[in-house]
C-alpha cells in the first residue's frame, strides 16, 4: 500500500535491469546447450540400453577433445571477425609429421613435438600476413593454405598411411593419471587456459574489440597487424596439435583426417553464442557446443545407419541448433544496433 | 491542439521495454498535417526508441499508432514507407560501399522495368532528385564511403523526403550540417504540402525557428507537450532535466605569460592540410572552427597519426614525432589521444561493456603475470566515469545498448584514462543533450587544470567561444586565423569561417 502506482512501475525497472547485468544471453546458451547434451545422453539409453555409460561419456570426450582444441584456434580467428578454413590441412600437417617424424617411440618427442606445432603457428602466420598485410580475404587466404599445406602434406607421404604413434601421446589419449582418465585432465587445464587467455588477458580483450570495429580498434592504440598475426598462428598451432592427438588416439596418421574438422570447429563457436561476425563469444560457450555437437555425432554413429544418413541427420541437427541459438540471440538484443555494427571494411594496418 | 481525426500521427499510451529496460512507457504524441513538431529530451529519455518505433524497426509493447486516422502498426522500414512515413536517421542508414544513387532507390532498384535495373536511367532520375533538392554536387555514381559526414547526412534526409512522406522523422538531422539554411528550405517546402515533419535536435535556437510545439520526454515518458512561442529555454530545459540546469558559466584564465608549448606543428602539408602551424600550450584550451570540408578532418587526423604527413613536422614536448597510426601518438612520451566524431563506427566497441571500452587501452596496468584482475579493471575504470559524470551502473552494461551520450561518456573516459596528456577531440558534444554537453565541458576543463593540452573541433561556435581561451579558423585547407579574448564572438568568427576576413573586420570594429 506504501507504493503509489506512480512509482511502482519505475523501482521494479531498476530491480530488473541489475538483474539483466548478471544473466547474460551467453550463459543461457551455454546452460541450455550442456541441458540438451545431458538429455541427449540420457534419451540415447531409452534407444539402445548400451548407450548413455560411462564408456560413452568418455568416448565422447576423447572425440570431442580434438574438436575442441581446433575449435579453439577457430574461435579466436571468429572473434576476430575472421575466419580460418586452413584446419584441414594443419590438423593433417601436425598428424602426419607426428606419425613420420616421432614414430613409435618417444625418443625425439621432446625436439619435435615442439617443432610441429611451431610449423602449425608458421602456417597460421602466414595465413594472418596474407589477411592483414596483402588483404585477401580470409577465407579465401586460409582456404589456399589448407589446400597448400596438404598437398604438402600429401607428396611427403606419397599417399600412404602412416601406421605409428608416439607412445606419450598414446598414453595421454588413452591413459588415466589417479584413476582420473587423461583426456578429462587435458579437456579441463586446455578448457582453463583458453578461457583465460580469451576472457583475462590483453591480448584476448583485443581480439574482441579488433573484432567488434577494426577502425575503433585502431583509433584506440590496438596493434593491430601484430594481434591478427598472432590470432592466426594461434590457431595453427591448435590445429597442428589437434591433429597430434588424434595421432596419438587413432595410433596414425591418414590423408584427409582433417577434413570432418572444418565444419564442427565453426560450428561449435556459433553453437556457443558467438557472432560470426566477431566481437562476441565465449570459450566456456564454446566448450558447450564441442560437448553437444560430439554426443550428437556418437549418437548417431550408435545407430548404425549408413555414412550418408549420418551426416544428413548431423548436418540437419547443427544448422537446427544454430537456427535456435541465433532467434534466442536476436531477441535478446535491439536490431538496429547490429544493422549500423559492420559498417566499417576490413582492418587497415 | 489539432482535432484527434486531422491528426497526421496520433501515439496513445505506446510503451517499450528492452527485457528489463524500460524505453518508452505511455507516451502520448500527436502531429497534425503540415506542422512541424519538435521532440525533446536528454540522452536516453526514449528519443531513439520512438523514432524506431515510427520508422518501423522495433514494435511496441502497448499502445496504438494511427496514421491519417488508420491504424498505424509497421513491421520493417519498408512498411512505413509503404504507410507514408520515412526517417533520416541519426546515425545515417546508407550503405557505404554503394553509389550515391543506388542508396537514393534502395532497395526498389532491384525490381526496376522487365525485373532489370537501368544504371543509366537510375542515374538520370537520381540525378534529378539531387537537383530538385538542392545537392546536385555530389556525383551519382560515387560511392557514399567517399563523401564527407555532411554529404552522406544531406543524402539521407533526401532521400527521406523524396518519399513524399505524409510523415517525416528528422532525428538530428543538423549534427554535421554547417549549412542548416538548405534543411530549413526544404522542411519549410514541406510544411506547405501537408507533411507532418517530427524534428528530433538539441539545439533550441534551430526548434524554435522552424517548429510550432515541442513535445518533451523525460526518462521514457511524455512529459508534456507546449507551445515554443510560450515557453522559454530555462522552461524547456527544467522540463527535459526535471530540475532546473545550472549553466556553467566561463571564467577566462588570467595568464602571466604564454604557456609551455606542448604540441607544435610547423608547416604540416597533407591531403587537404596546406602549410598547417599551430601549437597548443600546456594547460591549453585551443578551439578550432571551420565549416564542413575545410581540412579540419583531416587535420586531426594527421596529428593523431592516422595518416601520414607529406611535409612538415608534429612536435610534442619538443620531440619530433613520426606517427605511422594512432598507436604511435598515443605512445609517444606525453601521448596523444583523439576521440573521433563517428562513434559508433571508430569509437565503441559495441559487445564489450562499458567499462571493458573505458580501460581497453591499459588493460596491461591492471594485470599481474599477464592476467587481468576484474576487479581492478573495475575499480580503474571507474575514476575515468566520474570524471565524465558516466553514472557507475553503466559501467556493466554493453556499451552498445547505451544512449549515444553516455557512449560520447565513455570514450571520453578512454583518452582520459589513456594518460595522454594530450587530447585531440573532434565534435566530441555531437548529438548529444545539454547535460552531457555540460559534462564533457567540465572534463575537458579539468583535464587542462591538471595541466594537459586540448585541441578541440567543434560545428557550434558558441561552444568553442565558451570552451576555448584561443580559437583558430580553418578555410580552404589552412589556418587563416588565431583569435583569443574578446575578438571571440560568433558574428566576427562566422566571417572568418566563411572566407571573409576583411568582412569579419568590418563587422568587429
Amino acid at each position: 500500500m506504501n507504493a503509489s502506482p506512480e512509482t511502482l512501475p519505475s523501482a521494479l525497472a531498476v530491480v530488473d535491469q541489475r538483474a539483466a547485468a548478471k544473466t547474460n544471453p551467453e550463459t543461457v546458451t551455454a546452460i541450455m546447450l550442456l541441458l540438451a547434451t545431458v538429455l541427449l545422453i540420457f534419451g540415447s539409453k531409452l534407444i539402445s540400453p548400451a548407450l548413455g555409460s560411462w564408456e560413452q561419456v568418455l568416448t565422447i570426450l576423447t572425440l570431442g577433445s580434438f574438436l575442441l582444441v581446433a575449435a579453439f584456434g577457430q574461435g579466436l580467428v571468429i572473434l576476430t571477425g575472421g575466419l580460418d578454413l586452413s584446419v584441414p590441412g594443419t590438423f593433417m600437417l601436425g598428424g602426419v609429421l607426428s606419425a613420420a617424424w616421432i614414430g613409435s617411440g618417444d625418443v625425439h618427442l621432446w625436439f619435435f613435438l615442439p617443432t610441429i606445432l611451431l610449423l602449425g603457428g608458421v602456417v597460421g602466420a602466414a595465413n594472418g600476413l596474407g589477411v592483414v598485410l596483402l588483404k585477401v580475404p580470409p577465407f579465401i587466404m586460409t582456404m589456399g593454405m589448407s589446400i597448400i599445406v596438404g598437398s604438402i602434406a600429401l607428396g611427403y607421404t606419397g599417399g600412404s598411411t602412416l601406421g605409428a604413434a608416439p607412445t606419450l601421446l598414446k598414453a595421454l589419449m588413452k591413459g588415466d593419471t589417479l584413476g582420473v582418465p587423461n583426456i578429462v585432465l587435458l579437456i579441463l587445464v586446455f578448457s582453463i587456459a583458453g578461457w583465460l587467455l580469451q576472457s583475462r588477458t590483453h591480448f584476448g580483450r583485443n581480439l574482441y574489440a579488433v573484432g567488434c570495429s577494426p577502425a575503433a580498434a585502431r583509433i584506440a592504440g590496438i596493434p593491430i597487424t601484430r594481434t591478427l598475426v598472432l590470432v592466426y598462428a594461434l590457431s595453427g598451432i591448435a590445429s597442428a596439435f589437434a591433429g597430434a592427438l588424434l595421432t596419438g588416439y587413432s595410433n596414425g596418421a591418414t590423408l584427409r583426417m582433417g577434413d570432418a574438422y572444418l565444419l564442427p570447429t565453426v560450428a561449435a563457436v556459433i553453437l556457443g553464442g558467438a557472432s560470426i561476425l566477431g566481437g562476441s563469444g565465449s570459450f566456456i560457450n564454446t566448450l558447450c557446443g564441442v560437448l553437444f555437437l560430439s554426443t550428437v555425432e556418437s549418437v548417431i554413429a550408435a545407430t548404425g545407419l549408413d555414412q550418408g544418413w549420418r551426416l544428413i541427420i548431423s548436418g540437419t541437427i547443427i544448422v537446427l541448433a544454430i537456427l535456435i541459438q541465433q532467434a534466442q540471440a536476436s531477441g535478446a538484443r535491439p536490431g538496429l544496433s547490429r544493422l549500423f555494427k559492420r559498417s566499417s571494411g576490413q582492418p587497415k594496418s | 491542439m489539432p482535432d484527434a481525426t486531422a491528426a497526421t500521427l496520433q501515439m496513445q499510451g505506446i510503451s517499450k521495454s528492452y527485457g528489463a529496460t524500460v524505453a518508452l512507457e505511455n507516451v502520448t504524441l500527436t502531429i497534425g498535417p503540415g506542422e512541424v513538431q519538435a521532440l525533446l529530451g536528454e540522452n536516453g529519455a526514449g528519443k531513439s526508441t520512438l523514432v524506431k518505433i515510427l520508422s518501423g524497426v522495433v514494435r511496441p509493447d502497448s499502445g496504438t499508432l494511427r496514421l491519417n486516422g488508420e491504424v498505424y502498426a509497421p513491421g520493417s522500414i519498408l512498411q512505413a514507407r509503404r504507410s507514408g512515413v520515412t526517417t533520416a536517421f541519426q546515425e545515417l542508414s546508407l550503405v557505404q560501399n554503394l553509389s550515391v544513387a543506388q542508396n537514393l532507390f534502395l532497395p526498389s532498384a532491384l525490381k526496376g522495368i522487365a525485373g532489370l535495373s537501368s544504371t543509366k536511367a537510375m542515374h538520370a532520375a537520381a540525378r534529378d532528385i539531387l537537383e530538385r533538392y538542392g545537392i546536385g554536387h555530389l556525383g551519382v555514381a560515387t560511392q557514399v564511403s567517399e563523401l564527407a559526414l555532411a554529404e552522406r547526412q544531406r543524402l539521407e534526409i533526401v532521400r527521406a523526403m523524396q518519399f513524399k512522406p505524409s510523415l517525416l522523422v528528422l532525428d538530428e538531422p543538423t549534427a554535421a550540417l554547417a549549412d542548416v539554411q538548405w534543411l530549413f528550405r526544404l522542411v519549410r517546402e514541406l510544411q506547405v504540402q501537408g507533411t507532418a515533419i517530427l524534428y528530433i535536435s538539441h539545439r533550441l535556437a534551430e526548434i524554435r525557428e522552424l517548429a510550432q510545439r515541442a513535445t518533451i520526454l523525460r526518462s521514457g515518458r511524455s512529459v508534456s507537450t507546449v507551445d515554443l512561442g510560450a515557453a522559454s529555454d530555462g522552461d524547456i530545459f527544467e522540463m527535459m532535466a526535471g530540475h532546473g540546469v545550472v549553466r556553467s558559466t566561463v571564467v577566462p584564465l588570467k595568464r602571466a605569460s604564454r604557456p609551455r608549448p606542448v604540441l607544435v606543428v610547423n608547416d604540416l602539408e597533407g591531403c587537404n592540410v596546406k602549410g598547417v602551424s599551430l601549437t597548443v600550450g600546456e594547460g591549453e584550451i585551443v578551439g578550432m572552427a571551420g565549416l564542413e570540408g575545410q581540412g579540419q578532418r583531416e587535420l586531426f587526423r594527421l596529428l593523431a597519426g592516422d595518416g601520414q604527413p607529406k611535409a612538415g613536422q608534429i612536435l610534442l614536448n619538443g620531440k619530433l614525432l613520426r606517427l605511422t597510426c594512432p598507436r604511435d601518438a598515443l605512445r609517444a612520451p606525453g601521448g596523444i589521444a583523439f576521440v573521433p566524431e563517428e562513434r559508433k563506427v571508430e569509437g565503441i566497441f559495441a559487445s564489450l561493456s562499458s567499462a571493458n571500452n573505458i580501460t581497453l587501452p591499459v588493460l596491461d596496468r591492471l594485470s599481474t603475470v599477464g592476467l587481468v584482475s576484474p576487479h581492478r579493471e573495475a575499480r580503474a575504470a571507474k575514476a575515468p566515469a566520474k570524471e565524465v559524470d558516466l553514472s557507475d551502473r553503466y559501467l556493466n552494461f554493453r556499451i552498445g545498448n547505451l544512449s549515444g551520450g553516455n557512449q560520447q561518456k565513455a570514450i571520453i573516459a578512454r583518452a582520459l584514462l589513456s594518460g595522454a596528456k594530450t587530447l585531440l577531440l573532434f565534435d566530441p558534444t555531437r548529438g548529444v543533450d545539454v547535460a552531457t554537453k555540460e559534462a564533457i565541458y567540465h572534463a575537458i576543463r579539468r583535464h587542462a587544470a591538471n595541466g594537459g593540452s586540448v585541441l578541440v573541433y567543434s560545428s557550434e561556435l558558441p561552444e568553442l567561444i565558451a570552451l576555448s581561451e584561443r580559437c583558430l579558423v580553418m578555410y580552404g585547407s589552412r589556418i587563416v586565423a588565431d583569435v583569443a579574448g574578446s575578438d571571440m564572438r560568433e558574428s566576427y568568427l562566422v566571417g572568418l569561417l566563411t572566407g571573409n576576413a576583411q568582412v569579419a573586420d568590418a563587422v568587429s570594429h
